[in-house]
């Protein structure tokens, strides 16, 4: 499965023409991950917050391919994709392993995935090296084996999106 | 002008182990100190009071490697203020995997915030396993840095600190299973449910 996810709205056309399943977060309602842990301890594998964050994990779990698109602040995803991804910790078990040298969470049944991020505003370049040591760690905790960072201006998001679409297709 | 505020920037607040650090601090701090919880969402009250100290403590966890999306939204309207005097920032980042370096890249954050907006960046401390070091025997670890950070602020220093448990990491991998095995028995979940590979009730080959 290929899962396109982005913090604002792309143009219909362009969304709507490949075998991926596209998720604009603009028009979805996710609260804040309130830290209960009740996705391992209470109901493992469901997050107890039963708002839309609920049909979004399991897509990032199924996908081999993904695309997040998200605006950049403090070298950090912005908010609205900053809290899906907190709300996405249903994916994990509360058990730990070590990976990659170091301690982490064991995976449920999350695929393993080439992940290209696109990451947009006014950057400087410290910020765009502090997004990408976020993502190499993000990595070890999202079942990233490879991923590429995509920096652009906010004008060039859709042209960097059918970009990837292309090299999706191709 | 007051010395010290105190900003919680977890979720869990009151019920936090941002708070029970910050609880720590006060008391090698010695002195007064205003605390606000960012999910009050008392935005505009924190931002006054933030002017009128000198030195202010973000204390947070680690959430998906960076900073909680809750404490960038409050980060967002700090940034709005155009207040004279901006304090000296200083941090307790805690983290749930064992090695405190895990914190460093939401430490850098809180560096850029601070050399975006005038900040004079002071003090950071990254714990490692800091859902469980409070109620273990290396407690004292978490404690002596927490110290060691007070001091260094009132002395006007800067630089990072960093503890952890000391334990390999097998012997954390086993200790933390024990502690979540625990709350999920607290719970009625058995380890067996715990160790579920469903994901809202389904596996990916359903
Ligand atoms: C949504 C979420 C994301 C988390 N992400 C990480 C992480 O990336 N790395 C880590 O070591 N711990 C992570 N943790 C664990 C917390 O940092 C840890 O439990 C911490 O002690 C919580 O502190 P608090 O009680 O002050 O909120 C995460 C916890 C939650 C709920």
């Amino acid at each position: 499965m290929k899962l396109l996810l982005s913090d604002r709205e792309l143009p219909a056309e362009l969304v709507k023409r490949g075998d991926y399943k596209y998720i604009s977060l603009v028009q979805k309602k996710i609260h804040n991950c309130t830290g209960c842990f009740g996705c391992w301890v209470r109901t493992p594998g469901k997050c107890v917050i039963r708002d839309d964050a609920t049909e979004i994990y399991p897509l990032i779990a199924q996908s081999e391919k993904l695309i997040y698109v998200s605006r950049i602040y403090l070298g950090s995803y912005d908010i609205p994709m900053k809290i899906m991804l907190e709300r996405a910790i249903p994916v994990q078990k509360a058990f730990i392993r070590i990976h990659g040298g170091e301690t982490h969470h064991v995976q449920r049944d999350v695929k393993e995935k080439e992940a290209v991020i696109i990451g947009y505003g006014n950057l400087s370049e410290k910020e765009k090296n502090l997004f990408e040591n976020l993502v190499e760690r993000n990595a070890k905790n999202m079942s990233f084996k490879r991923w590429r960072i995509s920096f652009v201006e906010e004008n060039e998001v859709d042209e960097a999106v059918i970009k990837e679409l292309d090299l999706w297709e191709n | 002008m007051g010395k010290l505020v105190i900003i919680n920037g977890s979720p869990r607040a009151v019920k936090s182990n941002s708070k029970r650090y910050g609880e720590i601090f006060k008391g090698y701090w010695g002195d007064s100190a205003e605390e606000f919880n960012v999910i009050s969402g008392r935005y505009r009250e924190i931002c006054m009071c933030v002017e009128k100290h000198r030195e202010l403590l973000f204390i947070f966890p680690l959430y998906a490697d960076g900073i909680p999306a809750v404490l960038l939204g409050f980060l967002k309207e700090l940034e709005k203020s155009s207040y004279k005097h901006k304090p000296t920032v200083h941090a307790i980042i805690n983290c749930g995997f064992l090695e405190p370096e895990q914190n460093n890249v939401a430490a850098d954050m809180i560096g850029l915030f601070c050399e975006k907006n005038g900040y004079p960046l002071g003090m950071i401390l990254c714990i490692g396993g800091g859902e469980a070091i409070l109620d273990t025997p290396f407690a004292f670890m978490a404690k002596r840095k927490i110290k060691k950070m007070a001091a260094a602020i009132r002395k006007g220093q800067s630089y990072r600190l960093k503890t952890s448990m000391m334990l390999t990491k097998n012997m954390f991998i086993k200790a933390s299973s024990k502690y979540w095995t625990e709350m999920g028995m607290k719970n009625g979940i058995s380890r067996e449910d715990m160790d579920t590979m469903e994901i809202e009730g389904k596996t990916n080959k359903e």
